[in-house]
């Protein structure tokens, strides 16, 4: 990128400040989100057998995979430097934009839920008033945008902080809790444990949510986007991969068992979301005060998880501009070594999308093909991710690799075949339609394919129109 | 000489003002690349009104199709203009058996919040549970939301989806 008024090379202005600490609450932010908890609790035991696939079909996979690609290509870009070794330019490209629109899809969903929760915490009637929504969701846009403006450093405090107050610290709560609950012979609202139980139905009506579960763990590629700034890629990537997929996966795991056995299921399939579930819990526990300072704190956990997927991708896009594959507009950078450019173009389109969600809420199977598209966005990263980590140990056997998945040639298949395995079932699934669409399924699959293929595209058009002059050495300093 | 060091610098001018306007078309392009899903899809779909259904649209439809209702209970979802609806356990010469609830609402923005609250409920990056319908004054949740007996009330429930 390049430093406005020096014109110098790679992250200027943020130096290498990420430890493996940092690059493990990167992940976190990115993953673990309170609001997937009560919506798994429905599920009851069978919980554990969904996280258990989707911890088998993905988090596993693209933790292996993401250690050994960042340690052994740590440049910057992430999912673009990765993919680009492997499949060229174009198809690094294509994943990155991938990565970056299926977000700008999805920031409106999650803003949604920063202000709904916090409007928990003042006066849940306030969630009705759609000038209140879209005036906290474009403080929080802004807000967080402004964030990253400041550079790696400050948003790496911020995501540090953030995610500790706003997502682990409540789910660390809600497992405690749940301890308390079954420790001082409450009812349990779910039957005795079994490891029968425990095996979740799958059947033509529950597929489509296996690509739910798939992509529950999406996002652990995120500390990728920071290897600029990384002070010791080469060991703390492998660490930071393992620490963050354990701290997931047990919040993740616990805290939904906490809350399956104490609301019961018909309580939670209320669709009311995840403040309703939280408010139950504590009003059970007699801790009725807390709720209001939950909320706030699941307000936080919402801001860090934007801000991870609002940073790391951008940062990415910013990488690809600097290689001269987008016009120079795109490679402006402040004195923090933000991609100011970047940011400001997604908090645009961002906050256009997020005002047609808050004032025509009602097209509703409209968002509901809208989530699909993201669905098949995300896929289209990973399936690439995959495959390069399968060709990389053929076309580039003798790059070192700090990290490598064990077993050799075998264990890269293994561990890349099952990540394109699941992900490759994820997207076709993810094209099923809800019954409802059934009369008209043949439109539902089309939008939803068109729609992703326009949002996948710009890549080909841009690189159609790239010219020397989008090179930084044809003499631009930003 | 001096014209054509004139058109030399014309040519220079004209060629980065061309550069120029293709890179603001190109952002344009971006722009206007990720509004053109959500307009198309958007009009397709078209906003569903809020208007008055009188009775229960699942109890009607599930009626009307010869689907067996199982059990109809009261429920109340803890969200502010909720005014109560049903669950209904309902199933089919099939075997399928599938879970619904409905919940009215006493306006249009009270409805709307609901269902902006849905759909930022979402598990991940992925879908929400379930699928959220509008029928008028209603909200009904179906989980899960491919169950195939879904198909044989939906045209039931799509007549009362138009005023």
């Amino acid at each position: 990128m390049s430093n406005e008024g020096t014109g110098t090379k790679t992250a200027p202005g943020s130096g290498k400040v990420l430890g493996l600490f940092a690059l493990a609450m990167i992940n976190v932010a990115a993953v673990l989100s309170i609001r997937n908890f009560p919506s798994m609790a429905i599920y009851g035991w069978s919980c554990i057998g969904w996280y258990v696939l989707g911890a088998i079909l993905f988090l596993i996979p693209i933790s292996l995979a993401g250690a050994e690609l960042a340690t052994g290509w740590p440049e910057g870009g992430g999912v673009y430097a990765w993919v680009k070794q492997a499949f060229g330019e174009k198809g690094g490209f294509v994943a990155l934009f991938c990565e970056w629109s299926n977000n700008l899809v999805w920031f409106p969903t999650v803003l949604s839920f920063i202000a709904s929760t916090l409007a928990f915490a003042l006066t849940p009637a306030l969630a009705s008033n759609p000038f209140y929504m879209i005036s906290v969701m474009m403080v929080a846009f802004w807000g967080t945008t402004a964030i990253a403006y400041f550079g790696e450093e400050t948003s790496s405090k911020f995501s540090n902080i953030g995610v500790i107050l706003g997502s682990i610290i409540p789910a660390v709560l809600i497992i405690f809790l749940g301890i308390w609950w079954i420790g001082s012979g409450q009812t349990l609202v779910l039957p005795p444990f079994s490891l029968g139980a425990m095996v979740p139905v799958i059947d033509l009506s529950t597929l489509p949510f296996f690509a739910t579960i798939i992509l529950l763990f999406a996002g652990m590629e995120m500390a990728g986007f920071h290897a600029l700034e990384t002070r010791n890629p080469q060991k703390d990537f492998p660490n930071a991969m393992a620490l963050s997929a354990i701290i997931i996966l047990v919040c993740t795991v616990l805290a939904t068992l906490a809350i399956a056995v104490v609301i019961p299921s018909n309580q939670l399939s209320l669709a009311s979301g995840v403040m309703q579930a939280i408010q139950y819990f504590f009003d059970a526990a007699g801790i009725a005060w807390l709720v209001g300072p939950m909320a706030l704190l699941i307000t936080l956990g919402g801001v860090v998880n934007l801000a991870s997927w609002l940073i790391g991708p951008a940062k990415g896009l910013g990488i690809v501009a600097e290689e001269g594959n987008m016009p120079p507009l795109f490679d402006r950078t402040n004195k923090y070594g933000a991609p100011v450019a970047v940011l400001v173009i997604q908090a645009l389109i961002g906050s256009a999308i997020s005002l047609l969600y808050v004032f025509l809420p009602s097209v509703n199977q409209a968002y509901w093909i809208l989530s699909a598209m993201t669905v098949e966005l995300l896929c289209i990263v990973y399936l690439l991710v995959f495959a390069a980590l399968i060709k990389l140990r053929y076309s580039q056997p003798d790059k070192p690799r700090p990290f490598k998945i064990p077993g050799g040639i075998a264990g890269v298949w293994v561990v890349g075949g099952i990540g394109l395995f699941g992900t490759a079932l994820a997207f076709v699934v993810g094209l099923m339609p809800p019954s409802f669409f059934a009369t008209n399924w043949l439109a539902y699959v089309l939008s939803v394919l068109l729609g992703t293929f326009l949002l996948a595209v710009p890549p080909f058009i841009f690189l159609k129109y790239k010219n020397s002059r989008w090179l930084k050495t044809a003499g631009r300093t930003g | 000489m001096m014209t054509s060091v004139k058109s030399g610098k014309q040519e220079k001018g004209g060629s980065s003002n061309r550069h120029f306007w293709l890179d603001i078309g190109l952002v344009v392009f971006l722009v206007v690349i990720f509004l053109i899903p959500f307009a198309l899809i958007i009009a397709v779909s078209g906003p569903e009104p809020y208007h008055i259904v009188a009775g229960n649209p699942v109890k009607n439809a599930a009626q009307a199709v010869g689907i067996t209702i199982n059990s109809e209970n009261d429920t109340q979802w803890n969200v502010p203009g909720a005014m109560g609806g049903k669950r209904f356990v309902l199933s089919d010469s099939q075997g399928n058996i599938v879970t619904i609830e409905t919940q009215a609402f006493d306006s249009a923005e009270s409805r709307d919040a609901m269902i902006n609250t849905y759909n930022s409920n979402k598990i991940g990056k992925g879908k929400p549970v379930g699928d959220l319908i509008i029928v008028g004054q209603h909200l009904i949740y179906i989980t899960p939301a491919n169950n195939p007996l879904i198909k044989e009330i939906s045209q039931e429930l799509k007549k009362y989806r138009s005023i």
